[in-house]
């Protein structure tokens, strides 16, 4: 798949099979973002007003990390549905239905090179 | 009890008519008169209909004449105020110290109005089989006149409501204020995607029979969907569609610019209301303003005032120059004097006054006289087009003997309980006997040409003739983005200041 514009590489597709701890099924990884959150303290976006949602950690040996996500990760999709124009708590709440055992992702993600030095600016 | 409303209903009109006739304003006589008949004309055709469709225009009609006819009564008692108190000596309690100049008029025009919408915002949708739909209409309002846009249909396909009409209002003071509504109302019936049978059970019940007065006290003491005060103006629409009020905003000479600007909506309901939709919480829209100062020749024709300074001569200044008016203006670092003679101080004196009219209202008017923005001149808007064909008025529903009409009568058997005595009148739709007196005064009739054929309870049954839908505005795909400053609105709130937080949850 070719690149969106303004990204270096083509979006990816993450396929998530959630763990069960106890009474919750979880991912293994942090979001930060949404159209109610201040974006210009996000580290990871290029564009400062970007208000999608971003990886910000990702779990060591988790259910995400296993199934390739990274940290700076944008989340387009959460299984067809849309996470760029939404509220913090509306992507956490798509991420973690009960009745869904597998998230299927769609992630932008800029190249290492460009995260790195985005990581280090802020 | 229906007549009772009835004579209220009179009576209150009478009262209207009379203080009209009282203050002998002619002209707002004239729209008052215009706006009840057009009222009394909306009431039979929504008690006609039996498409959604129709009842839903019509019971936007019904909306506007009301909100017209208290508009008007709301004038009517200003200048009934003011009459009386003239005649007393006394000023009217809320005009303050007399102004030394007022500013002229303007024309107003708001076009290219689009409201955007915010499906993601909400997974209500996505489990709903069927397609929801809204009947939407902007009611807009300058001083006492209103005027309404046409109603469009909208479903989760629309990214944004957009109206196609522009609005003019002619008579606007640089103070004006525009109020601007939304209204919608459910396409679907509230409560159900029900059977034939049930509809038609509800609409015959309601329409005919006795428990039509207590339904319509039940209408009165809620308040009512039309959006006008339930005593005065009684809904005779028991169980056709309700519009209610989803969002609103004033617009006033700040608002005003050559172009499209996105200005923010207060909204006016939540997720309970059956019509409520999911707004973005914007309005985007092009507010024109065109004062009379200038596109109407005045005295000295149009200036722009740049750092001028206009001085009267005196006959006693240089001899052989008496009533001179000389205009200063800068240019950069220059400064060009013109000097203009006229032949009289009467002259000087009225061209003076001319000018400082018109500083006057530029001061006023601010940024309107910069430029003379263009305003086209609304085209009158199309009837829609189930109205504008004879003869689909009137649809009838068909019904098939083996089912319906025995669950119509059981539904209504259970309704009305013990209290049928004689079989109701609208049985003899039904049956071949022949046609009971009409339960529907066909007396009086609006003056309108579509609406003279009386109600044909008597007819034998035919089938309901294809109405041709009304035309849709076009679906709009790709919209143009909202300037970038604009931060979204929650539902119900009006949020204010950026958000300060960047939360990171886990998952």
């Amino acid at each position: 798949p070719t690149p969106l514009p303004g990204q270096d590489v083509a979006p990816q597709r993450v396929e998530i099979h959630k763990l069960r701890q106890g009474e919750n099924l979880i991912l293994g990884f942090s979001i930060g973002g949404g159209i109610d959150q201040d974006p210009s303290q996000n580290p990871f976006s290029e564009d400062k007003t970007d208000k999608g949602i971003y990886v910000t950690r990702v779990s060591e040996g988790g259910p995400a990390e296993i199934a390739g996500l990274q940290i700076g990760d944008k989340i387009m999709q959460v299984n067809g549905w849309d996470m760029t124009m939404v509220t913090h708590d509306q992507a956490r709440k798509r991420l973690t239905k009960r009745s869904e055992e597998v998230v299927r992702l769609l992630v932008t993600r800029q190249s290492l090179q460009k995260a790195v030095q985005q990581s280090m600016l802020s | 009890m229906q007549d009772r409303l009835h004579i209220l209903e009179d009576l209150n009109m009478l009262y209207i008519r009379q203080m009209a006739l009282s203050l002998e304003d002619t002209e707002l006589q004239r729209k008052l008169d215009h706006e009840i008949r057009m009222r009394e004309g909306a009431c039979k055709l929504l008690a006609a209909c039996s498409q959604r469709e129709q009842a839903l225009e019509a019971t936007k009609s019904l909306l506007v004449c009301n909100s017209r006819i208290l508009s008007y009564m709301g004038e009517l008692q200003r200048r009934k105020e003011a009459q009386v108190l003239e005649k007393t000596g006394r000023r009217p309690s809320d005009s303050g110290p007399p102004a030394e100049r007022s500013p002229c008029r303007g024309r107003v025009c708001i076009s290219d109005l689009r409201i955007p919408l915010m499906w993601k915002d909400t997974e209500y949708f996505k489990n709903k089989g069927d397609l929801h739909r809204w009947a939407v209409f902007l009611l807009l309002q300058l001083g006492e006149h209103i005027q309404d846009t046409e109603m469009i249909l909208v479903d989760r396909t629309l990214t944004d409501i957009s109206f196609q009409s522009n609005v003019l209002f002619t008579e606007a003071g640089p103070d004006f204020e525009l109020r601007l509504e939304l209204y919608g109302a459910c396409v679907e019936e509230e409560g159900a995607l029900t059977g034939a049978p049930k509809r038609l059970a509800t609409k015959l019940s309601s329409s005919l029979g006795r428990s039509s007065g207590r339904r319509a006290r039940a209408s009165l003491d809620s308040a009512g969907g039309s959006g006008s005060s339930p005593i005065l103006l009684p809904t005779p629409a028991v169980g056709g569609p309700r519009y209610h009020l989803l969002a609103h905003t004033t617009l006033t000479l700040a608002a005003v610019q050559d172009g499209f600007r996105t200005h923010d909506l207060t909204l006016a309901s939540h997720e309970e209301n059956p019509a409520w939709l999911p707004l973005y919480g914007s309005v985007c829209c092009r507010l024109a303003a065109q004062p009379l100062c200038m596109t109407q020749p005045t005295a000295s024709g149009t200036l722009r005032v740049q750092e001028t300074r206009v001085r009267a001569g005196e006959l006693d200044q240089a001899q052989g120059r008496p009533f001179t008016l000389s205009i200063s203006n800068q240019y950069g670092d220059d400064e060009v004097t013109h000097t203009l003679q006229t032949e009289s101080r009467e002259a000087l004196q009225s061209w003076m006054e001319a000018l400082w009219q018109l500083f006057f209202d530029m001061s006023q008017w601010k940024q309107c006289c910069d430029e003379i923005m263009k305003i086209e001149t609304p085209t009158p808007r199309k009837p829609p087009q189930a109205l504008a064909k004879q003869g689909s008025l009137y649809h009838e529903m068909a019904i098939e003997p083996l089912d319906d009409i025995a669950a119509v009568t059981d539904i209504l058997t259970q309704r009305e309980g013990s209290r049928l005595e004689t079989p109701p009148p609208w049985l003899a739709m039904f049956t071949d006997q022949p046609a009971l007196p009409n339960p529907c005064s066909a007396a009086s009739v609006a003056p309108t040409p579509a609406w003279t054929q009386p109600l044909p309870w008597g007819r034998p049954r035919t089938f309901s003739l294809d109405a041709i839908p009304p035309v849709h505005s076009p679906r709009a795909r790709s919209v143009a983005p909202l300037p970038p400053q604009r931060s979204p609105r929650t539902r119900g709130f009006c949020s204010k200041g950026q958000p300060r937080t960047w939360l990171q949850s886990p998952v």
